[in-house]
């Protein structure tokens, strides 16, 4: 397995960073699905408002890479610090009762794990382009970081996951 | 011994044979080989075993009978009886009436004559098969009595030779030598007995005729209509018919897989049929016990299948080498929910080619489920048939093809029906659901969702036109004989006799089980104001069925019982009698 | 410009049912997987047929694009196997839970193994009956007691999903965790790009009723072995023995004749006929 400082190019740079906010947009989006079935609509709310947010950064990357030929990469051979995208999060870290803080912890632990990610490959890459870019990258993602603590730190009173007291279902 | 009110008067002309013995004697094959000779010779012919539950060495009989046309049921009593030996004789003696019009002829070697046999009056006679074959080089006792039974019965000693040389050729020249002159032995021993029973011989020539199981007749007709995968698991009486069509499934481009047990065979063909390709499989009760969850889901995911049960003694593994009829009641209602489905079943060894035929076209017509009862009588027989006319079915499987908009594949449609996308159609991909589901298949816990599809699946079979293959119905009289199955042969023969006798009575023997058509059963038995219900169970499940869809006459009659002994058409005529002298 | 292209998203393989999974399953990632692994192969979606039983995890099929089939309990490996015979063409998953698979469908998971048809099973092993309430599976382990069905704990030794697979003789016996999609998408792919029957034990936590599996990414880990995936059975048994079920990787691979259906000379049902003519 490789790492983030070994992305080289430009356009393999784009590549992940393109990948990383459609798998972001894709995993909100799943995510948020799941809050509505689930009928947790505050949650599923912020959700969709983040997969909004990586439309639009997806959107930036791909202006950036209008002019460039990015790489097809298999989903296992990109080089994100783990084997999973930074902004994918973790499965479970989410609960259907889970409040909006904690919704936002989850994406707070995106956007720290991206601002690392871009933060490698800016100190890191051999190649000039690509530290330039990565900086500014990290820059951003490190606004984002900032914005959700702020967001958190008004919201501190609803940290604990509710009790549903009933209890599950029989489906099948 | 079962006692048989027994009306023998005018038994259609045949002859009846059994060859009995045990421990290997050979009589299955002395059987067959009687059959075939017979038919070469131009009678028409019907044989069916009897074993006991031993795969080697146990008792076994091969019951034949001869007529001049197409023998659907085993006669009153038996003319004439080979027997080797003796042991076990009281396990299927039942099987074996006689008269005193009969003749026994016995190896003094296999023991004394039982008392039933001997106290039957019965004539009998000694004959030392065992010990002339010992006489001849590679002699064996079952050719000896082929040889007795071909001179006596005046069938054509050429034809005998030709045909035990075909189907002893693998065993190598001195077999059949030692055959041959067992055959003539036989025959010289025959010429010297003073007894004359000629085989009936039909007018016409032989040409279009046909040997053919019920096993395989049912196998042949599911290759007709079109069947090309097969799963199944191994069980008696079925197995013979998984066998037949296994190489025969390869040789027209389809497949079989022996399964690990009836739950996966069941689900393999529901697979099968998922990906467009017509799919069957086979057993007997026990096997179908197993495979109603699966058929249940074929209901529900309107995925077409033919599910063959050959039904023997139950219940449990009951008496897995004897017939019964008993597995109506499980083939009409032991799916769990409401799952509506065909029940069909032949009414003769001929008629399973087209019965299961019209199995295959109406499970892919109406993509549903189909059951068809077969039993061990017919499935085991081997009948000397007029080759069945070929029967071409128009309607397949309703597809739906690339480009189809919107599709959902359990559209409410006005038949019921509706197009089903085949793995592979591009643009349609859909999943199947054994939940119930909402038209595109998604699940549904909703109650007008359920409602709609439960009318749906219920209304595509109520609303078919299943044309006039739903019964066999003959004759007008004001006595009506409703029966199904293996018991139709026999019924038939019984209202010949006592139309003989001036006694009108018509026969319903029906085909289509389930649904049953009340509005056609009710027209067929107007003006009848007698109803006997025939029948090869304990508990008169048939009659039963039939009391709770249709009104039937306060003069209603059963005449039921259950295996392993078939009805004869000497007691189906007592009964039909009994009110008219 | 894309680098991905819209025929292969694995967006293209998600249909627009929206799953009845609690938030938090792991067969969230086990559904992605599959589709990144299928955009990965760019497999048309209808040359795809992903068979299922019954269970949480036997729902997947109606939250993909691929033909699909959502069958009764324990059978899917069977309705899977005779897609698969009837029509080679198709790549045929099977997917399900450690219930359905290891316990109703037990023995047509050995029988699958055996018959090593070109096919892949993915069971979702959360070692619990979701979709009844929380009762203990196959996979449970002896004294887990939270469940009302058995108080006291099943007794009873956990299935071990690779080691029967093993001696059963699937060709292609693998362990992945839910939690790392593109891992296991790689590992479909591998599986499915096998000829043979492929078998990947995914963990995959089940958030309601064993909240303790939150713990699992911490747990798993790859398997320490330097040479796997071996095509020695003895070895495969070593590794599958000494492991606490938690090693994820590929355990065995062997090349093995794949079961297909004879071909035979073709003959006309009329031929067939004229072995009944006198």
């Amino acid at each position: 397995m490789t790492d983030p400082q070994d992305i080289a190019t430009k356009a393999e740079f784009l590549a992940h960073a393109l990948a990383l906010e459609q798998e972001s947009v894709d995993r909100y989006e799943e995510l948020a699905d799941a809050m509505d079935t689930h009928n947790n609509l505050e949650v599923a709310g912020l959700f969709r408002k983040m997969a909004e947010f990586g439309r639009k950064h997806a959107a930036e990357v791909e202006r950036l890479a209008a002019d460039s030929e990015l790489p097809t990469l298999e989903p296992w051979d990109f080089k994100w610090a783990d084997d999973e995208g930074p902004e994918t999060g973790d499965y479970a870290d989410i609960d259907y009762m889970m409040s909006p803080v904690q919704a936002m912890q989850f994406a707070l632990a995106n956007e720290k794990r991206s601002r690392d990610f871009y933060g490698l490959v800016a100190s890191h890459s051999p190649n000039q382009t690509v530290r330039e870019l990565a900086g500014e990258f990290t820059q951003e993602e490190a606004e984002h970081v900032t914005l959700l603590e702020r967001w958190i730190a008004r919201h501190r009173s609803d940290t604990a996951i509710q009790d549903d007291l009933d209890p599950p279902n029989i489906v099948d | 011994m079962y006692h048989r009110p027994m009306n023998q008067a005018k038994e259609r002309n045949s002859l009846s044979v059994a060859l009995v013995g045990s421990g290997g004697a050979g009589v299955v094959t002395v059987g067959n080989l009687l059959l075939e000779a017979a038919a070469v010779d131009g009678s028409y012919g019907l044989m069916r075993r009897s074993a006991g539950p031993q795969i080697r060495g146990g008792e076994s009989a091969a019951l034949l009978r001869f007529a001049d046309a197409p023998v659907e049921c085993g006669g009153d009593y038996y003319h004439l009886v080979i027997a080797f030996d003796w042991r076990h004789a009281e396990r299927f003696i039942d099987e074996i009436p006689l008269t005193a019009a009969s003749w026994v002829l016995h190896d003094p070697a296999g023991g004394d004559v039982p008392e039933p046999i001997a106290g039957s009056g019965a004539r009998l006679m000694p004959i030392e098969m065992q010990t002339q074959a010992r006489e001849i080089e590679y002699g064996r006792a079952n050719m000896i009595a082929l040889g007795l039974v071909s001179s006596i019965t005046g069938l054509k000693l050429t034809n005998i030779s030709r045909i035990v040389s075909r189907s002893l050729a693998t065993k190598g020249e001195d077999a059949v030598a030692g055959a041959g002159a067992c055959i003539a032995r036989g025959a010289d021993i025959g010429r010297s007995l003073d007894i004359e029973l000629p085989i009936p011989i039909a007018q016409g020539g032989v040409d279009d005729r046909w040997t053919i199981t019920g096993n395989q007749a049912c196998g042949l007709g599911a290759l007709k209509g079109g069947v090309r995968f097969a799963a199944g698991y191994p069980i008696t009486p079925a197995s013979e018919m998984l066998e037949w069509l296994a190489p025969r499934l390869a040789k027209t481009g389809g497949c079989l897989i022996q399964a690990e047990d009836e739950l996966a065979a069941v689900n393999m063909i529901v697979g099968a049929s998922y990906g467009g390709v017509p799919a069957m499989t086979v057993t007997s009760g026990p096997g179908l016990a197993l495979m109603t969850e699966g058929i249940g889901l074929a209901v529900a995911s309107e995925t077409p299948i033919v599910v063959i049960d050959v039904m023997r003694g139950g219940p449990s593994t009951g008496i897995p080498t004897k017939s019964e009829q008993t597995d109506l009641n499980i083939a009409l209602y032991g799916m769990h929910g409401e799952a509506p489905h065909v029940v069909v079943a032949p009414v003769s060894v001929a008629d399973s080619i087209f019965t299961v035929q019209w199995a295959v076209h109406l499970a892919e017509s109406l993509q549903t489920a189909v059951i068809v009862l077969s039993d061990q009588l017919m499935a085991q027989s081997r009948m000397v048939a007029n080759r069945p006319p070929d029967v071409g079915f128009i309607t397949r499987r309703v597809t739906a093809q690339a480009g189809a908009e919107k599709y959902r594949r359990y559209a409410l449609s006005v038949d019921g029906v509706s197009a089903m996308a085949i793995p592979g159609t591009t643009g349609l991909s859909y999943t199947a659901d054994g939940l119930e589901h909402d038209e595109r298949g998604t699940p549904s816990t909703g109650s007008q969702d359920h409602l709609q599809q439960l009318e749906k699946r219920a209304a595509k079979l109520s609303g078919f036109d299943y044309g006039e293959h739903w019964a066999d119905i003959e004759g007008h009289g004001s006595i009506a004989v409703l029966t199904w199955g293996s018991c139709t042969g026999a019924v038939k023969e019984a209202i010949r006799r006592v139309a003989e006798q001036g006694v009108a009575v018509r026969l319903i023997a029906l085909r289509l089980l389930a649904p049953l058509c009340t509005q056609r059963l009710n027209q067929a038995l107007e003006g009848a104001n007698r109803v006997l219900v025939v029948e090869q169970t304990f508990s008169r499940q048939f009659y039963h069925y039939l009391r709770s869809q249709v009104d039937l006459p306060v003069c209603t009659q059963c005449l039921a019982r259950p295996g392993p002994l078939p009805l004869s058409p000497g007691e189906i005529t007592a009964m039909l009698m009994a009110d008219e002298a | 410009m894309n680098p991905l292209p819209d025929k292969s998203h694995p967006k293209v393989y998600k249909s627009d049912v929206k799953p009845v999974w609690c938030p938090g399953c792991g067969d969230f990632g086990v559904l992605n997987a599959i589709t990144k692994a299928l955009a990965s192969q760019r497999l048309p979606p209808e040359r795809v047929a992903l068979i299922s039983g019954i269970g949480c995890s036997s729902r997947v099929p109606a939250y993909t694009k691929v033909y699909g089939f959502h069958g009764i309990h324990g059978r899917a490996l069977a309705l899977g196997a005779g897609l698969k015979a009837a029509r080679p063409d198709l790549n045929v998953l099977v997917a399900g839970g450690d219930g359905d698979g290891f316990s109703i469908g037990g023995n047509h998971f050995l029988h699958a193994c055996r018959r090593n048809m070109d096919m892949t099973y993915i069971v979702m092993d959360n070692e619990v009956y979701g979709m009844t309430k929380g009762q203990a599976s196959p996979t449970t382990a002896p004294d887990w007691t939270q469940s009302e069905l058995t108080p006291s704990g099943t007794h009873a030794r956990p299935f071990q999903p690779a080691a029967i697979a093993l001696a059963a003789g699937a060709t292609f016996i693998a362990r992945a965790f839910s939690g790392k999609p593109n891992t296991l998408a790689q590992m479909i792919v591998l599986a499915m790009q096998h000829p043979g029957f492929s078998f990947i034990q995914v963990l995959s936590p089940c958030p309601t009723f064993r909240p303790e599996q939150k713990d699992w990414k911490n747990i798993i880990r790859p398997f320490a072995v330097d040479a796997l995936p071996t095509g020695d059975p003895a070895l495969a048994a070593l590794h599958c023995q000494r492991d606490d079920g938690m090693s994820t990787g590929v355990i065995y691979v062997e090349a093995r004749p794949v079961w297909r259906r004879s071909n035979m000379q073709e003959v006309a049902i009329e031929d067939i006929e004229r072995e009944f003519r006198l």
